[in-house]
This record gives structure tokens, sequence and C-alpha cells, in this order.
């Protein structure tokens, strides 16, 4: 049960979205992802990522110019 | 596309074609989305061994606007259309394959001609078949 914590912040489209996954590919179940993106993409992006790979958005929050997103890691196989 | 994929036919050769190439290319590795591109036309000469990547050009009729974008994208940091080919390569499953009919034309003999990204060299007929189910894309 680790907190994996990834900051894309400053990446472009699809950027964090591979950063995500390149931090997926090295989670287990019960890991929590936690990443920051300047991206708008991210919200509708990550959403789509946790529908299409099975895996769940916890929260999704605007800081001051980014965005984080908490993802739990639960389809990993 | 649960159990599809993408087949992108890609024809062109300017940047404003080529970056979403890139783009979706590398979407579909982060999501799991397997990708076949078929390069033929125009966009051929670009996957010959040590061609220049580097393409910054665009159609005429969008001249005008090219810098901005151009410059854009730079601000950004936003990597090339090749590099985004390349890296969605390394994670998803991304096949690249040359038109026999094209690579005939431009006299490449064999994949010792091209670029190392390319998988096979096949025929219109073999790449329908093998993207069978999929979604497809002429860019």
């Amino acid at each position: 049960m680790a907190e994996i914590k990834v900051d894309s912040r400053g990446s472009a489209c699809p950027g964090p979205i591979t950063d995500l996954m390149k931090a997926y590919r090295n989670s287990k179940n019960g890991d929590i992802i936690e990443i920051m993106a300047t991206d708008p993409g991210i919200k509708a992006d990550a959403q789509a990522w946790a529908k299409k790979t099975q895996n769940e958005i916890i929260s999704m929050e605007d800081r001051d110019g980014y965005i984080v997103v908490k993802i739990a890691v639960k389809n990993k196989k | 596309m649960e159990k599809g994929g993408l087949a992108i036919v890609l024809f062109s050769s300017t940047a404003d074609k080529l970056i979403p190439v890139g783009v979706l290319s590398q979407a579909s590795a982060n999501m799991g989305i397997p990708v076949k591109i078929f390069v033929t036309g125009w966009a051929t000469t670009l996957f010959r061994k040590n061609a220049d990547k580097n393409v910054m050009s665009v159609p005429k009729e969008y001249e005008p606007m090219a810098p901005m974008l151009m410059e854009g994208l730079k601000k950004m940091n936003a990597p090339s259309w090749f590099e985004m080919l390349k890296s969605s390569k390394e994670y998803g499953e991304i096949g690249v394959y040359v038109c026999s009919l094209m690579a005939g034309a431009l006299g490449i003999k064999n994949k010792d001609d091209l670029d190392p990204i390319v998988d096979d060299i096949i025929g219109a007929a073999a790449f329908l078949e093998m993207c069978s189910g999929y979604q497809t894309l002429f860019i």
C-alpha cells in the first residue's frame, strides 16, 4: 500500500496520462497514485483511463494553477 | 472499441497531420488500445532510414497560422510527433507497416532501408486483414 506521487506539471496532453500509465505499471493493487498536472485535459482523460483500465478515481482537486487527481489501483493482474 | 483497436492509414507528410498521429498513438498506448499504422503516400519517405523527422511544413492554406501553432507547441515543451510515436511503441501495442507498393515505387527494398520503428513492409490486403474490427482513420 504505497502512495505514488507523480508530478506531470508542465507536460502537455497526452503526457500526463503517459506519466500515470508509467506509474501504474510499477504499482500494486491497494496503492494510491497521486498525479499533479497543469494540462486541463487531465480531468476527462483520467476519468476515461480509469474507466478503461477499471481503476478508481478517488478525488479530483483544483489547486493553485494545477489539478491533483488521486487514483486507487484496483485492477493489477 | 473494447476488443478492437485503431487502424491509421498515414498518407500525409505535413506537421499538422503527423502531430495527431503521435498524440493518438500515445493516447492509445496509455489506454491499452492497439494501433496499427499503414504508412503510405507522402508519409513513406519519412520512414526511410535516417530520414529527417523534424517536419515543420503545413499545407499552403494553413501557412499563415503555422508559426503561431509551432511556437505554442514549443512553449508547452510538447514532444515531436516522432518522439510520441516512438515512446508509445515502448509500452503500447503499436505496429508500423510500410505499404509495399510505395516501398517499391521509392526503391525501398527491405526493412534495412527503413527506420527501426517499422515492423514490416506489407500489402494493403494484409493490413486490412490484421485490422479487422478496428476503427480506421485516413490521415
